[in-house]
């Protein structure tokens, strides 16, 4: 029955962790898919009278990271098809140059005018049109809900962690004595740690299981049914065989931390 | 032949140095021979062990046990030395979440001997100390007496080449204590052991020659 409380007592707040990290995987792979497409439709027009290097773009401000030529030719035929008697070369050389941009993320309101007041002030630049403003709302919904999201998750870590230094110092009372005989016998430290470790692996591997299982329920039964349309087109993203490796790593590692620390302070001081 | 332990100009002190035990103690004790050291009560008899075991560094001077160096011994050094010990702890100092018989092979656990090994050797020192119906309780379930035997068969489960034994009859009967000394004397005689014992009274028969030291207002002398 006391094995059993011992168990329970590491493996709840372990479990606890995992299941903060998984989620955290899980929510930046959400995420970065979408604030991927949030990115790629947010855009900003520049019209030019010369011609312009995506590295001329770049040395104006090191957020744009492409710049791709509109082709000058559909444009012109576009304005030709209003007008009579209009020549499409003619028409092609009086045109400027455009330019659609794309930045490395989605930037804030201030830093947009920003970039465009630079783009502005740039020698040949005429106009400057941004793109995807409309996403705006969504976007700032989506940062708040990570705020949130990172706060609920760093704090039932931290619980967590807490919980576990607590079980620690249990172990701490209930093994230093044995530990120290031991060390008097000679018994090195991952000896007198063995049955410590043996706990904790057991532990790290039945949280490891336990989350797995419940992610790999998430996405096999649950994804299907959610209605949530990203989880029903990409599944995957809930669980991936990579994420049961990084938990047990986690758990393994918080395990070794542990008990290493359990065992360094049993250890005998030489006065 | 070899010596075994040497001390020279040895200062023992606790709290930082600042309280010493021994002052400027030297002696030497050669391989096989045996030893007992008595002295009054608080004269820092177990201090001394602690020193040759290496719990306690000396403040000044030099210690060396079985060739090494007490004041420099590295950690891993100083657990190599200690499974070649064999200590017999005046508190008794049995791990009380193991058997009787657990505890007894202790020091073959810790040099990685196989259960057979371990399980004749138990039965055998067990029927040394008067313990075998005793082999599946627990320390707690046993009497003073009784669990200073099972210290004593731990002590000698390895045959060690030092044996290092804190009052080992000090809470036994003279019968019980008989027994003690003739295993004693046995490692000694027999197995080649070098044995230090601290008791505050020698057996009045005692079967092998032995040295004395008394340890008293903070030197060691000993007695011819
Ligand atoms: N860890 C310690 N810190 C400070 N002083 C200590 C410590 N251990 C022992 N002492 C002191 O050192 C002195 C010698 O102690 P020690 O245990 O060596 O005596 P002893 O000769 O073994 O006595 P006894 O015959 O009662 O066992 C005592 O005054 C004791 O109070
Ligand atoms: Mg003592």
């Amino acid at each position: 029955m006391k094995s059993v409380k011992d168990h329970l007592m590491f493996l709840l707040p372990l479990l606890a962790i995992l299941i903060s990290v998984e989620f955290v995987i899980v929510f930046n792979r959400v995420t970065q898919n979408s604030e991927e497409k949030l990115r790629q439709s947010y855009s900003i027009l520049v019209v030019s009278e010369k011609v312009m290097s995506p590295k001329d773009f770049r040395r104006i401000d090191s957020h744009i990271v492409s710049a791709t030529p509109i082709d000058k030719k559909t444009i012109a035929k576009e304005i030709a098809r209003g007008m009579q008697n209009a020549a499409d070369a003619e028409i092609l050389a009086s045109l400027p140059h455009f330019y659609n941009l794309h930045l490395d993320r989605y930037l804030s309101r201030p830093e947009v005018e920003k970039i465009r007041q630079k783009l502005l002030a740039a020698p040949g630049i005429k106009k400057v049109e941004t793109f995807g403003e409309s996403l705006r709302a969504k976007y700032n919904l989506f940062l708040f809900l990570k705020v949130i999201f990172w706060s609920f998750v760093g704090l039932m870590s931290l619980v967590s962690l807490f919980l576990v230094v607590k079980q620690m110092e249990v172990w701490q009372l209930a093994h230093r004595e044995r530990m120290q005989i031991m060390e008097i016998f000679g018994a090195p430290m991952l000896l007198r740690s063995g049955v410590l470790f043996r706990m904790g692996i057991i532990d790290a591997l039945l949280a490891t299981l336990l989350v797995v299982g419940l992610f790999m329920v998430l996405r096999y039964y649950y994804a299907p049914i959610s209605g949530i349309e990203i989880l029903i087109d990409r599944q995957e993203l809930l669980y991936e065989t990579r994420d049961g490796v990084i938990l047990a790593a986690i758990a393994l590692g918080i395990v070794v931390v542990t008990v290493f620390s359990v065992a360094i302070r049993s250890r005998e001081e030489r006065e | 032949m070899a010596n075994v332990i040497t001390a020279s100009k040895l200062t023992l002190a606790y709290d930082g140095g600042r309280k010493e035990i021994i002052k400027n103690a030297s002696f030497s004790v050669r391989k096989g021979e045996f030893v007992f050291i008595t002295g009054p009560s608080g004269s820092g008899k177990s201090t001394l062990l602690k020193a040759l075991y290496g719990a306690l560094k000396p403040k000044t001077g030099t210690l060396s046990v079985g060739g090494l160096d007490m004041g420099r011994i590295s950690r891993s050094k100083l657990l190599e030395l200690r499974t070649h010990l064999g200590i017999v702890f005046q508190d008794y100092k049995l791990i009380n979440e193991w058997t009787v018989e657990k505890n007894v092979v202790l020091p073959l656990i810790i040099a990685g001997y196989g259960l057979d090994i371990q399980q004749t050797q138990a039965k055998k020192l067990l029927r040394h100390v008067k313990l075998t119906e005793q082999a599946e309780r627990f320390p707690l379930e046993l009497s003073g007496g009784e669990q200073q035997r099972v210290g004593v068969a731990r002590a000698l489960s390895k045959n060690p080449f030092l044996i290092l034994a804190d009052e080992p009859t000090g809470n036994l009967d003279e019968f019980s204590s008989n027994v003690i000394w003739d295993l004693m004397e046995n490692a000694c005689d027999q197995l080649g052991s070098t044995v230090v014992v601290v008791t505050h009274r020698i057996p009045t028969i005692f079967n092998i020659p032995y040295r004395h030291f008394i340890i008293e207002n903070r030197g060691i002398y000993e007695v011819r």
